[in-house]
């Protein structure tokens, strides 16, 4: 697999990646956070995409996700891939009336085996390995790894 | 009620109602609103709709100052690069053009840059629109036009004051500003975080506002003061929030500039003399061949080396710029060159834009001469 970056001055980042077979497939990714998805078949006649596709943010990380085999990894793959697909990673939303908004993350009880790896919060840099003493807010995100049962229970618990 | 309201409502119907129009056809909306403008301007008290253009104008040279930091400069692609320097040859044909026509040296490097320079507001809001941001042109056009950009903004500095004084001046201030946002950016950055967004949308249209003030109460191109503080916000990282904070904003105020153009340019017809059409006719014509070589040089496919000709023949908010600057250093001519052509290259350009691949397939199979399908259109 080959990939090709790109700055498109304006729009965003251009990634051109040719696969095995010879199909590429061009990926937009804007600053306004859609994504472009243009798929050309190997020896395709002329260079108009077969196929073209948009994305929002969250249906590309949703897709990303999927494709990385963080909801479902398949058996057929190596040992310590299949190791990686135990464990997975969340995305958490503080909505508005959770009991998450106003709390540290010192106070948080994360169950054994789930870590959070960063806080997400609207219009500000990602915040990663948050120290304790940062206060959570209604729409920060929280990106939670960890193994799948940890996660899951961290989900029911809050 | 303030008069103000009555003559907003009535522009933002109009231009409501014009890009529904050409939104039916998939065509985008900024020369529909230039010419209506041209169509409604002596009815509409447009003078009434101040501030909004003129901060309209400022905010689209703010963002297209954000657009570069550092970060953005590094990282192009070197092919891309050198289609911009066959690009950049307009300018010597159009300093050329401007001394054949009589003018001094100020003069015709005014005619030059207003030649040279294409609309990234106009031309970067098509692509996006038509969804041809993938294709392999648009990456040479985009990268053009920072370029373009970039060249501009140094003519500016060069030519914004009235003799050397103007460069220094500018120098200084950029100088003066690179040097306080070296020392306190850091610490204002982690401020500015600890904000909401509305103070943060004040702040950042106090300093754009602010900055380009100062420019013009020195003497410079308030535009480059305007261009600076983008440059400068996006160096320190804050360019996600504002493109996000003043996306609307912009949006709002630049439909409204084109449209008090379109309506000022009235007056310029009344004065159309042959040299002037003939001279925005060559400044159209001059930079489709250029581009085309341009686009050779970076490895496109014919086909695409006369999409990126075409992509590239909007002008559009450095030429009212370079325009309103030659007005009041006495080239009226020039002033009217650069209108014109804004006024016939955002339509025309749209259109060719629209229609390449349309155009591409009978110029390209009708002549096998990969020059003059670039020329015949």
């Amino acid at each position: 697999m080959r990939v090709e970056e790109a700055i498109l001055p304006g729009v965003g980042r251009k990634y051109t990646i040719t696969v095995q077979s010879g199909d590429r497939i061009v990926i937009v990714v804007h600053h306004s956070g859609k994504r472009e998805l243009q798929y050309f078949e190997a020896g395709g006649e002329g260079d108009e995409p077969a196929m073209a596709l948009d994305l929002t943010d969250e249906e590309a990380r949703e897709l990303g996700a999927i494709l990385a085999g963080v909801l479902f990894h398949p058996e057929a793959v190596g040992d310590t891939q299949s190791k990686l697909g135990q464990k997975v990673i969340e995305w958490i939303k503080v909505l508005p009336g959770s009991k998450l908004a106003g709390r540290r993350v010192g106070e948080l009880t994360l169950p054994p085996g789930a870590h959070l790896l960063a806080v997400d919060r609207p219009g500000a840099p990602l915040i990663p390995n948050p120290s304790p003493d940062t206060l959570l807010e209604t729409g920060d995100t929280l990106v939670v790894a960890g193994s799948r049962e940890a996660v899951e229970a961290l989900k029911r618990t809050l | 009620m303030h008069p103000s309201v009555e003559a907003f409502a009535l522009a933002a119907g109009l231009l409501a109602l014009g890009a529904a129009l050409v939104h039916r056809f998939g065509f985008p909306p900024l020369p529909v609103y230039l010419l209506t403008g041209l169509l409604v301007g002596q009815r509409l008290p447009v003078q009434d709709l101040e501030p909004l253009p003129s901060l309209g104008l400022l905010l689209l040279l703010f963002s297209v100052g954000l657009e570069f930091g550092p970060d953005r400069l590094k990282g192009l692609s070197g092919k891309a690069v050198q289609a911009g320097f066959y690009d950049a040859l307009a300018l010597p044909l159009g300093f050329l053009l401007g001394l054949l026509a009589g003018l001094d040296l100020r003069g015709a490097a005014l005619l030059a840059g207003a030649i040279y320079v294409s609309s990234s507001a106009v031309i970067v809001k098509l692509i996006i629109d038509l969804r041809r941001v993938a294709n392999p042109e648009s990456e040479v056009v985009l990268v053009t036009l920072v370029l373009e950009d970039l060249v501009v903004i140094l003519l500016l500095a060069l030519l914004g004051g009235q003799g050397p004084e103007g460069v220094i001046v500018s120098l200084l201030l950029g100088g003066i500003y690179l040097f306080l946002a070296n020392l306190f950016g850091y610490r204002l950055v982690s401020f500015l975080e600890s904000l909401s967004d509305e103070l943060v949308l004040l702040l950042g249209a106090a300093f754009t506002t602010g900055t380009a003030l100062l420019f013009h109460a020195l003497g410079v191109s308030e535009s480059l003061g305007a261009f600076l503080a983008g440059s400068l916000a996006a160096s320190l990282g804050l360019r996600e929030r504002f493109e996000r904070l003043f996306g609307p904003v912009r949006d709002l105020g630049v439909a409204l500039f084109f449209l008090v153009v379109g309506a000022s340019a009235r007056d310029l017809f009344q004065g159309l003399t042959p040299t002037l059409v003939v001279l925005a006719l060559l400044g159209l014509l001059v930079k489709l061949p250029l581009n085309f070589l341009g686009g050779a040089r970076a490895g496109l496919s014919r086909k695409r080396r006369l999409y990126s000709a075409f992509y590239l023949v909007p002008r559009g908010e450095f030429n009212l710029v370079l325009g309103a600057l030659a007005q009041a250093q006495g080239y009226p001519l020039v002033a009217q060159v650069a209108v014109l052509l804004v006024l016939l290259s955002v339509p025309l350009g749209a259109l060719l834009i629209r229609f390449a691949p349309e155009l591409g397939r009978l110029l390209l199979r009708e002549t096998p001469s990969p020059r003059r399908p670039a020329r015949s259109s």
